[in-house]
């Protein structure tokens, strides 16, 4: 009978423990994400690669400002002191975020005394849950040639440029398609008017640090005489304020249209230059 | 004698909620801050996104932030805060207390206080004290708080390189206007 009682009393004990517990947590707030479904963090380290453009976008009310170079062949050894003695294709790039998904931007580089205008649109961003399993941005550009003296009126200096950037983050593994398409107002001797590529871009993030790239950028379909595909490598380094990228290309070229259309060296046979970038991104 | 003890338990709770005042105060919208500093440089990230409740009856002050929710102007710095805090596996910050001074429900003057509880971010909790102020306007409840927090408490890395490294100490604020709700 005494054991019986004490059950009772055990259990009523443990009915009331636990009402009490039930209360206690339903006072608590429950916690709920801000977004449900966020998207995957930085496929890649910078808006643009070494020449390829990436889906990375410039967050709204933010200035990128980029700052490339590429040098002379490495072969050219250290009489060349590796290409770096052959003088530099410099470019300035400025991107504007309007909106964390939409961005403009300029750029001038020294070959051609290129000017290029263009806009970057991310439809769609990958999420976490995996819910949308990809990021795919568009992106179209024109460019100016604004070199001095070549007797071309202001249309045959024209060139667009178009193309559609595909990507996935898998662990700290990324990969971007890139499908483009260039068309040149005026073109010389037998050059392509339209060029079309499709660019591939890989990223290894190593940690916060350091992350490891590659691209490559064939032509597909007819190419300008004596041109071949462009490839490069890259490590790129976060140091919290600036992203360098320290690389090897094959191209002194740093758009799309002009690495598709003036590549005259195989990085396979050792036919590569030393180049580096650096993006930095101001708040406004 | 078991239905007599569970009909006494019962009858103890609904007395228990007859002298309630049933009425909680709740905030989605407040505001959190923090003030980081490098060297040669200061940088303030926020979220207006900081949920928060207080009940004087269960004495139970109880605040989260989703830590995503934090801006501090530049989108890549924002990603670099959410990697240092580890917000996919610890996304909240939180703290869940009791009022540990007293407080005037019934004035609407401008009163210091201190809770005590547990407040956890990046996966570690710690035991802490936080002063700052109430005041009650109406149906709705004034707080404001600053507290300084310390990276290395929470097992935080201060992100940088070499000597350009996120001082460790962090200054924290939070304001939010909290409005009455009927407990449910």
């Amino acid at each position: 009978m005494n054991v019986c009682k004490f059950a009772n009393f055990g259990l009523t004990a443990i009915f009331l423990l636990f009402v009490l517990f039930v209360e206690s947590m339903n006072a608590q707030l429950p916690r709920e994400r801000a977004d449900a479904d966020p998207p995957v963090d930085r496929l890649f380290w910078a808006s643009s690669g070494i020449g390829i453009s990436t889906v990375e976008s410039v967050s709204a009310r933010n200035l990128n400002s980029t700052v490339k170079h590429t040098f002379g062949l490495v072969d050219g050894g250290i009489d060349r002191f590796f290409g770096l003695d052959d003088g530099a294709n410099t470019r300035l790039g400025l991107d504007y975020g309007f909106h964390d998904r939409f961005s403009m931007g300029i750029g001038r580089m020294t070959f051609n005394k290129l000017v290029d205008i263009h806009a970057k649109y991310n439809i769609l961003r990958q999420t976490v849950s995996g819910s949308k399993p990809v990021e795919l941005a568009v992106k179209t550009s024109v460019g100016i040639n604004t070199f001095p003296g070549t007797g071309r009126d202001f249309s045959e200096r024209l060139n667009y440029f178009a193309t559609v950037m595909i990507a996935r983050r898998m662990g700290s593994f990324s990969l971007q398609a890139t499908p483009m398409y260039a068309y040149f107002n005026h073109v010389s001797g037998n050059n392509e008017k339209q060029l079309f590529g499709l660019g591939i871009v890989a990223g290894l993030e190593l940690n916060d640090r350091f992350s490891l790239g590659a691209e490559y950028l064939p032509v597909i379909g007819d190419k300008n005489p004596g041109t071949y595909d462009t490839a490069a490598i890259t490590l790129n380094i976060d140091t919290g304020g600036h992203i360098f990228q320290l690389f090897f290309t094959s191209s002194q070229w740093h758009n799309e249209s002009f690495i598709m259309a003036n590549n005259r060296d195989r990085f396979w046979e050792g036919k590569f230059r030393f180049g580096f970038n650096i993006h930095r991104v101001f708040g406004f | 004698m078991n239905i007599l003890l569970s009909l006494i338990v019962s009858l103890f709770c609904g007395v228990c909620e007859d002298v309630r005042q049933d009425v909680v105060y709740i905030t989605d919208s407040g505001h959190a801050e923090f003030t980081s500093r490098v060297p040669l440089h200061t940088f303030t990230g926020s979220s207006d996104h900081l949920h928060g409740l207080i009940d004087f009856d269960e004495n139970l002050v109880d605040f989260y932030l989703d830590l995503s929710t934090l801006k501090s102007g530049i989108g890549r710095r924002d990603r670099d805060i959410y990697r240092t805090l580890n917000v996919d596996d610890h996304p909240f910050a939180e703290f869940t207390g009791s009022l540990s001074s007293s407080f005037d429900i019934n004035s609407s003057e401008i009163q210091q206080v201190a809770v005590r509880g547990e407040f956890t971010i990046h996966g570690v909790t710690r035991e802490i004290t936080i002063e700052g102020t109430l005041q009650k306007q109406g149906g709705e409840l004034h707080l404001t708080a600053e507290w300084i927090l310390d990276l290395e408490d929470y097992d935080i890395e201060p992100p940088g390189i070499l000597f350009y490294r996120v001082d460790e100490e962090q200054e924290l604020r939070i304001e939010a206007i909290l409005n009455s709700s009927s407990r449910e």
